[in-house]
């Protein structure tokens, strides 16, 4: 074979990946081409960062820390032997103008660390989209409760959930409050309510749930959450969903009603006075964590956030200040550089 | 191949042949799995794998480490069991033939008795026992043992060489040799035969070592002695050493540099989650509770440690080694595929055999380069004249046009039809000498007579009318071959006599002696008569030697010849003066006595003789110099230059002796014209050569090092001496301890040249310079002499298509002229090197910038090893999402084109100096990986931090955070590898934009319902890819990234200062050449005591005589 070989030429083939010769664009970039990239870059970034610093500042909000507010509820919750006794807090608060368009309530917590790694990982998805149950093997340190039984659902974030009632009432006059009309629909993902989170299929739901244990933080089982709306009862209950997608960062606030606009409240909400009427259930101060509720219009950039606008801004300035010196050096060097030739 | 039955062999000696390839099928799995995991890295990440099974400080998913390490190690072991399959291959070559069985050489074995045949390579070293030839006597050539092209003569002893090829007796043969054990010196070698109840002596001269060629012998028998390993050649070709090159040095210390910082790392986060666990996580219990094995925080802040270990082991990721090692494949088959390194007339193109040491081809510092075979074609070639005062032999004649215009004509080739005995290979391009031959110029007849008479050349005359000389060096073969196609045609000699046909016409002179030559004299003489009864005393030799002797009346012509004799050197040629003498008969009567005295004296016999024959060789008659080129490969001249300016130093190692080589020297450009002081160390004991050497640095610098800057040293850009000067050496100067007295001064020189070397002393000069210089070494070399230094450097270069393998075999990059090398180092090394920096640079960026954004998140996440990406995503980054682009790149990049790289050598030079990728060019690429985890981290976190979608809905949530973080990411080290980018092909446009396409083709598909719902627990982030892509606030976080990521850098390229080209300081020292080439004879006295001995004379063996005309 190797005879053969070497009858016929060994001359290596003509292509041009063999010889390196492939056709190519040679990325050169002069620096007429990176200072006008350079100011074009810088233009943008300002004017996106005018734009959306406009919007966001259009988005009008408010924010209630509760935390010392009720601060007797606080202290009862600290025990965990007074579990069973009801605490209610009121909160008044004015609102200057009125608050246009669809208007959310959102509930915040701070110091609350949803993102602990055994905490995130402390659930059973495959229980939670309804097939099995009984599967809690993910869900240490909160698997079953002390009879053997699997808890549904399981794990920490479960467990954990915000269960704080949050009222708003819109004190028409002294007298007279009206209790401003609040939807838990539609607060979720869609892919959440309809894909990732299932009731198990039962013609019952608490059959459903027989042999399985509640949460023991809960005071009632997963097929009470929301007695009234099928659709919200179980795993599919908007508020349990919205908990269970943790959040990113120890501070987070979470989607807890939207107004529904009827009423008085077609346009939004009226200027005037306020009050929350909280059911204070969710214990913060023991590891000093603070509790809010928040009250935010929204526009097509979302909540109330500068950040993205601000640093954009301040990104554009920088950029064009770093532009103009760089042409300053480059003509300087230019110079320099005719000058040697010149000489 | 015979056998003799009695004959033992010696203690200890093994078979010849050598195992080379390592697998089996049976055995690949479990062994090669054993060797991948001897490596270091290899071993790591097995080392990782466990730790992530156990479930206290598991933080990432098993697949994440299993995934990437199985690939990985299925790549490697594709690639081992395909160079295995090349191994093995290449386990058997080259076979002989041999009368009774024909045997593969690598079945020969000691004591075997083998028959060689005429221009048959040797491959075992052999006891000689017959030959073809009167006397035993064989012949065999020896360049690819030393570097000598002259040829050299064995005999067997008398009680052997009577068998001669009588098989009876050769099979009977139950001789019994005792011998030294295997050693490495060529020219030494002790034994005793007994035979049939006799001693009998045995020296090197009975010896035919491995490497030779036999020449001029139709057969010879031979004993195996030494086989293999055991042959001498094998005992001096050096251990061969797995070479590493300089950016695997780097890069293993990067990795530990890496896990420092790793540990450190990890450290500090476990402090953090200690001082975290106290503040927070206890009193956070209620949510989640401590898991019982954990008693306090800090077992806990133990756990932790190891868990960011596992997070953090990115940094060093796993598919950096694999990932070379594909890139030096690729760029090793460019090598292969070159057309512009394959050689047409032996159809060999340049071949890569190692393929772990391409980047060093960019960095290459010094090259040692063997002479012979390597920068000369070995091919004398009789080239100019000078006759009686005129010069014969221009190629080309120059014809000064109008205002100063010139018009280079190319001279047509002579035609020697005239001559029907002439050579038809031999060309000469000047007409007038051939008209001066047939008009009958007495000088110039008397000129090519003496060339023709005055040789210790033997002819053979198989074919009637077809002379072949056996010249015991090539430059007399060109001069007798001259003489002959001139029309002197030496025909034949016998002990007495030598017959020319002289202008056609058959005369036989008289041979009545034959003063050899030898290194002192310098010069050759015979002493003839002719048929008219004269006798005539013809020399030649060195123009030193020989112009002392030369008589008085010569004076005027003398001058002339030795300004012909200046031009010829400066043309590199080898000169040589020949001249005559007309003896009176009563004289040479007188002389001729004190001769045979001289020769029978038992004391001091040599010095009488040289006493006598200077007697002789007195008042000669200048005829004239000849010139004879010592042909160059193609190219040479031109590469030395092109790599000199690339700042590659070039020393010659040559076996062969000081002229011959400083000749070569200044024909290939290694000397200049200019060049200031050639200094010569020919000391033979310490104490001469270090004064030698000494004096010599103090004249070059001549005090510079406190200034600055010598007489002929400028201080070059990068701070080193570099002296317009050369340097000499011969082998003894290594002998001594003044290793770094030595390469002090040779590292000055611009060139230097090594002569005398024997194969270990070549390989010592190369570890010499490789273990004080942190430079890159190249050795080049064709023979087997060459092989040590092929081994120690860190680059060794085989010329390819010559006779013998060994250097090629055991070379790491093989082509077959000296020129391809500046294409090896100018275009491939010097676009390998880049390309491996730029994907180092790289590589390691983008793991920084991946790794290091889990650094951040810990401070918001409790420092509880939570991942900022999905664990798919970690899995894949390395091996499906940056592999291809960081590929492309390394393979398809040219940062210039190969015209610019060869037009300016001086690019080269940043590689010599580790300017691309050194441990600076790391630390930025840690920084800038800082930077950008910085930048991807916070952006994305500004952006979510508090925020909601414009639904109201969740954007803040863990997944959609990581969606974000995981999407700039892979856009920023996209965007930095199209900016490294220089040459975009087609394939790298797909490669770079088509791995991003493919992350969110990829992102779908693992996001998707369907995977989800079937393992809900492995596939957890479900829709989150449809939720989060479709919102401004997350691109507008990506397009913030990539710019705060990307200007920085492009701002950083554009006001980054090139480096600026050293200006060549041209200090202008007239220095006037005198130098002048002798005639480089061979270095052993010539075939004279042969020829008046009569040994050599065909003449009794009737069937080969056949001699047209009869006395």
């Amino acid at each position: 074979m190797k005879r053969k070989s070497q009858d016929e030429s060994r001359l290596p083939d003509n292509t041009a990946v063999k010889q390196q010769q492939l056709p190519a664009f040679r990325l050169q970039l002069s620096a007429n081409e990176i200072l006008s990239g350079f100011f074009a870059t810088g233009v943008f970034c300002l004017g996106m960062g005018i734009i959306l610093l406009l919007s966001a500042k259009s988005i009008s909000e408010v924010e209630i820390n509760y935390t010392e507010k009720c601060a007797s509820c606080a202290k009862l919750r600290e025990d965990a032997t007074h579990f069973d006794k009801e605490c209610n807090c009121s909160i008044s608060f004015y609102l200057p103008q009125k608050m246009e368009g669809n208007v959310y309530l959102y509930y915040k917590l701070y110091g609350f660390y949803q993102n602990l790694y055994r905490y995130i990982l402390s659930r059973s998805n495959i229980q939670l989209v309804g097939t099995d149950l009984k599967d809690v093997r993910k869900c240490a340190p909160f698997k079953t409760s002390e009879n053997g039984l699997p808890i549904a659902p399981c794990g920490a974030i479960a467990n954990s959930i915000f269960n704080d009632t949050i009222v708003l009432l819109y004190n028409f006059n002294s007298s007279t409050h009206i209790k401003v009309p609040m939807v838990s629909s539609e607060t979720a993902w869609w892919t959440d309510k309809y894909v990732k989170f299932q009731n198990p299929t039962y013609q019952n739901l608490s059959s459903a749930f027989a042999g399985t244990a509640k949460p023991p933080n809960w005071p009632k089982p997963v097929y009470e959450l929301d007695e009234e709306d099928p659709g919200n009862n179980g795993f599919i209950n908007d508020d349990f969903i919205v908990w269970m997608r943790t959040a990113a960062f120890p501070t987070f606030k979470k989607l807890y009603r939207r107004l529904h606009r009827i009423g008085n409240f077609t346009e939004g909400l009226p200027a005037g006075s306020y009050s929350f009427i909280i059911n204070y259930n969710f214990p913060v101060s023991r590891f000093q964590g603070q509790k809010a509720v928040v009250l935010s219009t929204l526009t097509w950039s979302g909540g109330s956030s500068l950040f993205l606008g601000l640093a954009y801004l301040v990104t554009g300035a920088v950029t064009l200040l770093a532009s103009f010196s760089m042409m300053a050096i480059h003509l300087k060097l230019k110079e320099r550089k005719t000058f040697f030739l010149q000489s | 191949r015979c056998r003799p039955k009695q004959f033992r062999p010696p203690p200890g000696q093994l078979r010849g042949n050598v195992k080379t390839s390592k697998y089996n099928a049976l055995n690949f799995l479990p062994m090669n799995l054993f060797e991948q995991f001897q490596r270091l890295a290899n071993a790591y990440f097995l080392f990782l794998l466990f730790l992530q099974l156990i479930p206290q400080i598991s933080s990432l998913a098993w697949y994440t480490t299993v995934v990437p390490l199985m690939v990985v190690l299925s790549i490697t072991a594709v690639k081992d069991a395909i160079d295995d399959m090349v191994n093995w291959h290449s386990g058997i070559q080259g076979s002989l033939s041999c009368r009774i069985v024909t045997e593969k050489w690598m079945n020969v074995q000691v004591g075997d008795i083998i028959k060689l045949e005429n221009n048959q390579i040797v491959t075992a070293d052999i006891l000689l026992l017959s030959s073809s030839e009167p006397y035993s006597l064989t012949y065999i050539e020896t360049a690819e043992l030393d570097g000598e092209t002259n040829l050299k003569v064995k005999q067997a002893i008398s009680v052997t060489s009577e068998m001669e090829d009588n098989l009876k007796l050769l099979s009977a043969f139950d001789g019994e040799v005792r011998c030294e054990s295997p050693n490495n010196k060529l020219d030494k070698f002790t034994g005793i035969l007994m035979y049939k109840g006799k001693n009998y002596l045995l020296n090197h001269d009975r010896l035919i070592l491995r490497g030779c060629v036999i020449r001029n012998t139709d057969w010879c028998y031979g004993l195996v002695i030494f086989t293999g390993p055991d042959t001498k050649v094998m005992q001096n070709s050096g251990k061969s050493t797995f070479k590493r090159t300089h950016i695997d040095h780097l890069m293993n210390v990067l990795v530990l540099w890496i896990f420092l910082f790793l540990g450190s790392m990890c450290f500090l986060l476990a402090v953090g989650h200690y001082i975290w666990e106290n503040n927070k996580g206890y009193y956070f219990q209620d949510y989640l509770p401590w898991e019982d094995y954990v008693t306090s925080s800090v077992f806990s802040a133990t756990l932790i440690f190891w868990s960011y270990f596992i997070i953090l082991n990115t940094m060093v990721p796993i598919s950096l080694y694999v990932s070379v090692e594909i890139i030096r494949l690729g760029n090793s088959f460019y090598i292969n595929w070159d057309q512009k390194m394959f050689y047409e007339p032996k159809n060999t193109p340049a071949q890569a055999r190692t393929t772990t040491l391409n980047e060093e081809l960019g960095q290459v510092k010094y090259v040692f380069s063997d002479k012979t075979g390597t920068l000369t074609q070995n091919i004398m070639i009789f080239n100019k004249c000078s006759i009686n005062g005129m010069v014969y032999g221009m190629h080309v004649f120059l014809f000064s046009l109008s205002l100063g215009e010139i018009l280079l004509c190319r001279l047509e080739k002579v035609d020697f039809s005239y001559n029907k005995l002439a050579d038809p290979k031999f060309s000469f391009y000047d007409k007038t000498l051939v008209e001066a031959v047939k008009k009958g110029n007495h000088w110039v007849h008397l000129f090519f007579l003496s060339l023709s008479l005055c040789h210790t050349v033997i002819s053979e005359e198989k074919v009637e009318g077809e002379l072949v000389y056996q010249a015991q060096s090539p430059d007399e073969g060109a001069l007798v071959t001259a003489a002959r196609n001139f029309g002197f045609v030496f025909r034949s000699r016998t002990s007495e006599t030598i017959m020319v046909v002289e202008m056609g016409k058959m005369r036989i002179y008289q041979l009545l002696a034959i003063l050899d030559f030898n290194n002192v004299r310098k010069r050759m003489s015979v002493i003839v008569r002719t048929p008219e009864n004269r006798i005539l005393l013809f020399c030649k030799g060195a123009d030193t030697i020989l112009c002392k002797l030369l008589h008085p009346s010569c004076g005027s012509l003398k001058d002339i010849t030795m300004d012909h004799l200046d031009d010829f050197a400066s043309d590199g040629l080898r000169t040589l003066m020949v001249a005559y003498r007309e003896l009176d008969s009563a004289f040479f009567q007188d002389w001729s006595k004190k001769h045979s005295e001289a020769c029978l004296s038992l004391e001091n016999r040599e010095n009488k003789i040289s006493i006598v024959y200077e007697e002789i060789e007195r008042d000669l008659m200048l005829l004239g110099a000849t010139a004879i080129e010592d042909k160059l490969q193609d190219g040479v001249p031109e590469t030395i230059l092109t790599l000199n300016k690339a700042k590659i130093k070039i020393w010659v190692l040559t076996g062969d002796k000081q002229e011959t080589a400083v000749n070569i020297a200044y024909a290939c450009n290694i000397f200049e014209d200019e060049m200031d002081e050639i200094f010569i160390v020919e000391g033979n004991n310490d104490e001469t050569v270090g004064g030698e050497l000494r004096y010599e640095g103090r004249t070059a610098t001549n005090g510079g090092e406190r200034e600055g800057q010598g007489r002929f040293c400028p201080k070059s850009f990068w701070g080193s001496l570099e002296c317009r000067c050369v340097l000499v050496l011969q082998a003894h100067a290594l002998e001594g301890n003044l290793e770094l007295e030595l390469l002090r001064t040779a590292c000055m020189c611009k060139g230097v040249i090594c002569c005398r070397m024997t194969p270990l002393q070549k390989a010592q000069v190369v570890e010499l310079v490789k273990k004080y210089k942190k430079a890159v070494t190249l050795a080049i070399g064709d023979g087997a002499n060459d092989v040590s230094m092929i081994k120690v450097a860190h680059i060794g270069v085989g010329i390819s298509g010559q006779e013998g393998m060994q250097a090629m075999l055991n070379s790491d990059y093989a082509f077959s002229q000296f020129r391809y090398l500046q294409r090896l180092l100018l275009v491939h090394g010097r676009w390998s090197y880049n390309r491996m920096c730029k994907f180092l640079s790289y590589f390691f960026y983008k793991n920084f910038a991946f790794t290091l954004v889990h650094v951040w998140y810990a401070f918001y996440s409790g420092f509880s090893a939570q991942t900022v990406y999905d664990t798919w995503f970690i899995t894949f980054y390395n091996l499906v999402y940056t592999s291809l682009p960081v590929l492309g790149l390394s393979l398809f990049d040219q940062d210039v084109n190969e015209t610019w790289s060869l037009r300016f050598p001086e690019l080269y030079e940043p590689g010599q100096h580790n300017l691309y990728f050194n441990k600076k060019e790391f630390v930025k690429c840690l920084l800038h990986g800082i930077y950008s985890s910085f930048v991807l981290f916070f952006i994305p976190m500004g952006t979510v931090y508090n925020s909601v979608r414009k639904d109201g809905k969740e954007i803040s949530d863990y997944q959609s955070f990581s969606l974000i973080v995981q999407t700039s990411l892979l856009c920023v080290v996209t965007m930095q590898i199209a900016l490294e980018t220089t040459y975009w092909t087609m394939i790298s446009h797909v490669f770079t934009w088509g791995s991003l396409g493919f992350y969110f083709c990829i992102l779908f598909f693992l996001y998707s319902d369907g995977l989800c719902l079937f393992f809900p627990d492995t596939f957890q982030f479900l829709g989150v890819a449809r939720n989060t892509l479709n919102l401004p606030q997350m691109w507008l976080s990506v397009v913030l990234s990539m710019i705060l990521c990307m200007l920085p850098v492009v701002g950083y390229q554009f006001l980054k200062p090139l480096h600026p080209l050293p200006y060549p300081i041209r200090t202008k020292l007239k220095h006037t050449a005198s130098r002048r080439s002798a005639y480089a004879f061979s270095h052993k006295q010539g075939f004279g005591a042969l020829i008046t001995s009569g040994k050599t004379m065909k003449a009794k063996l009737p069937k080969k005589n056949s001699f047209p005309y009869k006395r």
